[in-house]
């Protein structure tokens, strides 16, 4: 990571361009080259070839692309300088072959699969990232960013910041070798901002759906601060004024930031009816009961299908307040309120609503200070519920009668496919039997799966 | 109670599972399939598990350590909530010392105070950083346990990793393991097949040997029969084809020849073809040549046609206008014609009036000087000489008018009809007539008779006149035809050509008597045909005479009774008047005889009827009488007389001589004479005059017909 860090700020926003010396260029002096396909003992070449490579040295001041022929295109296009401005580029060329060089040439390694398969997506995306990443308030120009977005908003559709700059206080302390050089900020009373405002860039990305963001340094090593790891009430306004504009958000993920209870609730109170936001993430921070019973609220005033909210620092009452909206809600499909404080109170709420609930899927309950009587409640519910296809109950203290509750409810079950009881003090035996289960569960809906593709397999045939 | 449901639970998995393998026996690669999918399932269930255990582990750890923190942050404040008390109290004591220092003078007892002061100050101190100390402690402690942590999760991380790759390792083992256990069964299941295939293609290898030995010696049987058979047909049909060769060879021969004669007609019939090919070609080229000409010449009388036609059509307008013209020109001059005619009657009639007066007054003039010459006469005959004076007859003395022309023979032909048909119906009495006729005339004197004729007397217009008339007439065609004959012809005529009278007339003479009805019908057919005058009449029954001949004489050889029966009829016809109808002409014949005697008798008659009427038009009078008529007048006194009166007139000469005064009776017939002079002249003029031409009647001939009419 720091090794992509140090390298990425020194290579710049542009590769530098290859200025080849032909004089020395050994070629020139070879009669034959083996290694080159396209290399011919013909002098003159081909007037169209000509043509085409006074097109593609000549592709800044004049770009000729649609109007070739498909063959001429190619040629072309593989010709290309991945070091072209994109200001060109960027609305002209869609061929990903281009593209991939450009990620190639900037980043070496490369993982397209996560990118949606294309190039030019994962291209843009990275590239505002590292702007985003690199991006220190009043000291960068916003343009930098602002310039970006005509050029890539068609093509942004993800957005993962994974550090944030806060503006430059004592210029001694130099978190990067970039901020040396600004020591003239210090005669200003404070930042106008403590972080990168993303109000000015969400709402102009009309296909942003995914959006990660960090509030922390990077590799800071034996430089660290506190303070660079802060996430101000200023920033949790702007963030959430710019989450609110942005309406075809359909995940979002805010993590190890210190989000606390006043910040989750603004965040929360700015995305209640948000049109498309169907993921929240909300880990690693530190959510008490108050930011828990905003989160209640929101659930049933969205269409959240998926809710994060594993290590923070959720009670009972908040528990229970998530329990209340859970009961009604219907678009839920997966719960994690994994490494949280919730006890038996809080479990045995959510235990309650689940009695109700018709929709959730996915269930952990890790590490929440559980015991018995919530077992008691849960085994109820795999009676009863037949929705319910996941539950992680590991590292609580369910001890024996608890485990033996479970594995009574676990007999009138047949949809549960997966249930963690590791590290929770149940007995062997329930838990081999609970496993076995299981087991028949899995293999019943494997059979069902299975008779199903025959079927249609079958129905494809007639 | 969970085991048995367990148990049982199994227990079906098993039997499905057996039925399974009872099902799917025959396909152990697909059980293998399964069986290892469920295998690596396992595996894979299990890998997961162990790896998750370390996250597992961690949580749990995590969580323990948050209580921990929890407890040692509420044991911390609870220490430092202890510790503040005991501060505070001590703080208090020594505020409250303080005071309790204050009250002091004494100065060894301040000081001992104070140092007192300073001691629990110190202990306060002391206390305080004994607590900085152990919290210190404890801040190094968590440190030490950050650090340691942070090396646990790198250790975890460690070995989650070196675990994941040994399950990777371990799954990639078991993965190709199942693959080779699967292509095993799968390998086990071809051979097994192949086997049986093998076996199965060996047993069928056997079966299809055996029957190609047998096929082959059955064949080779059959070969040895077919080559003596072969051997047999085959000197057969040598000898068969030897005699075909040279009956063919002879045929071939004849045909030979049959070609070249073939191919010399051929040739022939090739240059004649050839020729005429020729022939045809030109004539075709001089037949478009021809076309084209014929077409050209057609575009042009086209044009022709249509230059004519427009021609025409402005002729036609021309004279159509013409015509009108004409027509109306004539309806003029046709107006101013009829106009003049009407005057020129007027004129005639007041000529002719004139005439008569002229003529009556000359007349009385006349007769009076012939009264008085005759009184003279008288009276020289009884005065002078003594002599009885017998009164010479004067006929015309009676006469008054002008002397009408004799124009009684032409007869018209209703008259002549008329009389024909009165004749026939009194028939016997008409004989008698006719004798008594024929007696009447001879007994009277002939000059009365010629008198009665000079004097054209149509005032004696009797029968015993037109009985005359008739003789005569029929004096005229007495060598050709009688009444009688005539008058059947005329029946005949009647019965035949009743087509030629109008439907009208034939109504309207239905109530009439048969002779009035036959009258009228006759009437109308002579009409019809343009026969006017009796001559007419007597021509056509002339003319039906003659062609009964020529038709009797062209028929007599077909029908003798008919050619007996017509000289017989012929010689019958003066002496009985009963011969039959069918004598004169056969009413078949009838129309046909009337066609030719219209065609020959259309064109005299009309050269006749413009004649008459050029007569009519302009010589009104006959005036070759008339001076023989005053000559009469002038002859009163005979010559004798003359020489009597010479003789008187001289001795009365003498006389005179003597009588002077008979000089005045001389005077008076010298005056006389001068009149009788002067009225000749005038005579003269009116008789020359063309007024008398122009009268249509003369008024003689009127005064004539009168009495016909009457009669």
């Amino acid at each position: 990571m720091t090794a992509t860090m140090s390298k990425s700020p020194g290579a710049g926003m542009y590769p530098p361009v290859a200025k080849l010396n032909l004089a020395a260029d050994p070629r020139k002096m070879r009669r034959i080259i083996a290694e080159d396909p396209e290399w011919s003992l013909t002098v003159v070449p081909l007037l169209s070839n000509l043509c085409l490579q006074h097109i593609v040295r000549n592709f800044e001041e004049k770009p000729i692309l649609e109007e070739l022929l498909p063959r001429h295109k190619d040629y072309v296009l593989e010709r290309l300088s991945p070091s072209l401005p994109l200001q060109v580029t960027a609305n002209l060329i869609s061929d990903d072959g281009y593209w991939k060089r450009c990620c190639k040439q900037r980043w070496g390694l490369c993982d397209v699969s996560s990118y949606g398969h294309s190039w030019k997506r994962m291209f843009f995306e990275r590239h505002l990232e590292n702007i985003i990443e690199l991006y220190i308030p009043d000291a960068t120009d916003p343009k930098t960013v602002l310039g970006m977005v005509p050029l890539c908003r068609n093509y942004v559709k993800r957005l993962d910041i994974s550090q944030l700059m806060p503006p430059i206080k004592e210029p001694q302390k130099s978190e990067d070798d970039d901020n040396s050089d600004s020591a003239s900020d210090m005669g200003m009373d404070g930042p106008s901002m403590d972080h990168f405002d993303f109000g000015i860039l969400l709402d102009k990305l009309n296909h942003l759906e995914e959006f990660h963001v960090v509030y922390r340094v990077k590799g800071c090593g034996m430089n660290f601060e506190w303070n660079l790891f802060e996430f101000t009430f200023r920033d949790c306004e702007s963030l959430a004024k710019a989450l609110k504009s942005c309406k075809t958000l359909k995940v979002l993920r805010i993590h190890q930031s210190k989000v606390d209870d006043e910040k989750c609730r603004q965040l929360v109170n700015n995305l209640l009816d948000h049109p498309s936001l169907r993921e929240l993430n909300l880990s690693h921070n530190l959510i008490g009961d108050r930011g828990a019973r905003a989160i209640g609220k929101l659930l049933n005033r969205s269409k959240l299908e998926r809710l994060t909210v594993y290590d923070n620092n959720i009670r009972g009452p908040g528990a229970q307040a998530i329990a209340y909206a859970l009961a009604k809600n219907s678009s839920l499909l997966s719960l994690n309120l994994r490494l949280n404080r919730l006890g038996d109170e809080g479990g045995q709420a959510i235990a309650q609503a689940l009695l109700k609930n018709r929709t959730l899927k996915w269930l952990h309950l890790g590490g929440n200070e559980m015991t018995e009587p919530t077992a008691t409640v849960l085994s109820q519910v795999l009676v009863q519920n037949n929705t319910l296809r996941s539950i992680n109950l590991s590292c609580n203290r369910l001890g024996m009668d608890g485990g033996k509750v479970l594995e009574e409810g676990m007999c009138h079950n047949s949809s549960m496919v997966e249930c963690d009881i590791r590290l929770t003090e149940v007995g062997q035996e329930s838990d081999y039997c609970i496993s076995q289960v299981v087991r028949n569960n899995q293999n019943q809906a494997h059979r069902k799966h299975n008779t199903e593709e025959n079927l249609a397999q079958t129905s494809e045939h007639y | 109670m969970f085991f048995s449901h367990l148990s049982f639970r199994q227990e079906l998995g098993d039997d499905s599972r057996e039925k399974k393998e009872i099902k799917e026996e025959a396909r152990k690669s697909q059980h293998q399939v399964e069986q290892s999918e469920k295998r690596m399932i396992k595996l894979q269930s299990d890998g997961t598990e162990l790896v998750t255990n370390i996250q597992v582990a961690a949580d749990s750890r995590e969580s323990r350590r948050q209580t921990e923190v929890e407890e040692a942050h509420r044991l911390r404040v609870e220490k430092l909530e202890n510790e503040a008390k005991s501060s505070l109290e001590k703080f208090e004591e020594i505020t409250r010392k303080w005071t309790v220092a204050k009250m002091k003078e004494i100065p060894q007892d301040l000081r001992d105070s104070l140092s007192s002061q300073q001691q629990l100050c110190a202990l306060l101190i002391e206390d305080k950083n004994k607590l900085i100390h152990e919290l210190q402690k404890e801040m190094k402690l968590s440190d030490d346990r950050y650090v340691k942590d942070l090396k646990k999760q790198a250790e975890d991380v460690d070995l989650m990793i070196e675990r994941m790759e040994d399950q990777v390792k371990f799954l990639m083992g078991s993965y190709r393991d199942e693959l080779d256990q699967i292509e095993n069964s799968f390998e086990h299941e071809r051979k097994i097949l192949l086997t049986g295939n093998r076996k199965k293609w060996e047993q069928y290898t056997k079966e299809r040997r055996d029957k190609e030995l047998e096929n082959v010696t059955q064949r080779m049987k059959r070969v040895e029969e077919y080559e003596v058979l072969l051997q047999q047909l085959r000197t057969e049909d040598t000898e068969e084809y030897n005699m075909i060769k040279i009956k063919l060879d002879t045929d071939v021969q004849i045909l030979e020849q049959q070609l070249q004669q073939m191919k010399a007609t051929y040739q022939l019939n090739q240059e004649k073809l050839e020729y005429n090919f020729q022939v045809l070609k030109k004539r075709d080229e001089e037949n478009t040549i021809t076309k084209s000409q014929q077409k050209r010449k057609i575009t042009r009388l086209q044009d022709v046609v249509n230059n004519l036609k427009i021609k025409c059509a402005n002729q036609e307008k021309q004279s159509r206008e013409e015509n009108q013209n004409l027509t109306d020109d004539y309806t003029r001059i046709m107006q101013q014609y009829k106009h003049m005619q009407k005057k020129m009657r007027h004129f005639a009639a007041i000529d002719a009036k004139k005439f008569e007066e002229v003529w009556l007054m000359n007349e009385e003039e006349v007769k009076a000087l012939v009264e008085k010459a005759l009184d003279t006469d008288r009276l020289v005959h009884e005065q002078q000489l003594g002599l009885a004076w017998q009164r010479p007859s004067l006929a015309f003395m009676e006469r008054c008018g002008p002397l009408q022309p004799h124009r009684q023979t032409q007869k018209t032909a209703h008259q002549a009809i008329s009389e024909l048909l009165q004749l026939g119906q009194t028939s016997g009495l008409g004989k008698g007539k006719y004798q008594e006729a024929g007696v009447g005339p001879g007994a009277e004197s002939p000059g009365l008779a010629v008198e009665v004729y000079d004097s054209g007397a149509g005032l004696e217009s009797g029968s015993s006149e037109v009985e005359r008339e008739r003789e005569g007439s029929e004096g005229e065609h007495s060598g050709t035809v009688s009444v009688k004959i005539v008058k059947k012809l005329l029946e005949l005529l009647c019965d035949e050509a009743g087509f030629l009278i109008e439907s009208k007339l034939l109504k309207l003479l239905s109530p009439l008597e048969k002779d009035e009805q036959s009258l009228m019908k006759l009437d109308s057919i002579f009409t019809a045909m343009g026969i006017e005058s009796e001559e007419d009449v007597y021509k056509l029954a002339d003319f039906f005479m003659k062609y009964r001949h020529t038709q009797g004489e062209q028929t007599q050889d077909v029908s003798a009774k008919w050619g007996v029966a017509s000289p017989q009829a012929e010689r019958g016809e003066f002496t009985s008047s009963c011969s039959p109808p069918s004598d004169l002409i056969h009413p078949n014949d009838v129309l046909v005889a009337l066609r030719a005697f219209t065609a020959q008798h259309c064109r005299p008659r009309e050269l006749a009827a413009s004649h008459q009427h050029s007569m009519l038009g302009l010589g009104g009078r006959d005036d070759t009488e008339d001076a023989a008529y005053w000559e009469a007048m002038g002859d009163v006194i005979p010559e004798a007389k003359l020489k009597i009166w010479g003789a008187l007139e001289a001795a009365l000469d003498k006389y005179h001589i003597v009588l002077t005064e008979r000089s005045k009776f001389i005077t008076d017939t010298q005056s006389l004479k001068q009149q009788n002079t002067e009225l000749r002249m005038l005579l003269h003029q009116y008789v020359n005059s063309r007024v008398n031409a122009e009268l249509e009647i003369p008024p003689n001939l009127v005064m004539q017909l009168a009495p016909e009419g009457t009669n």
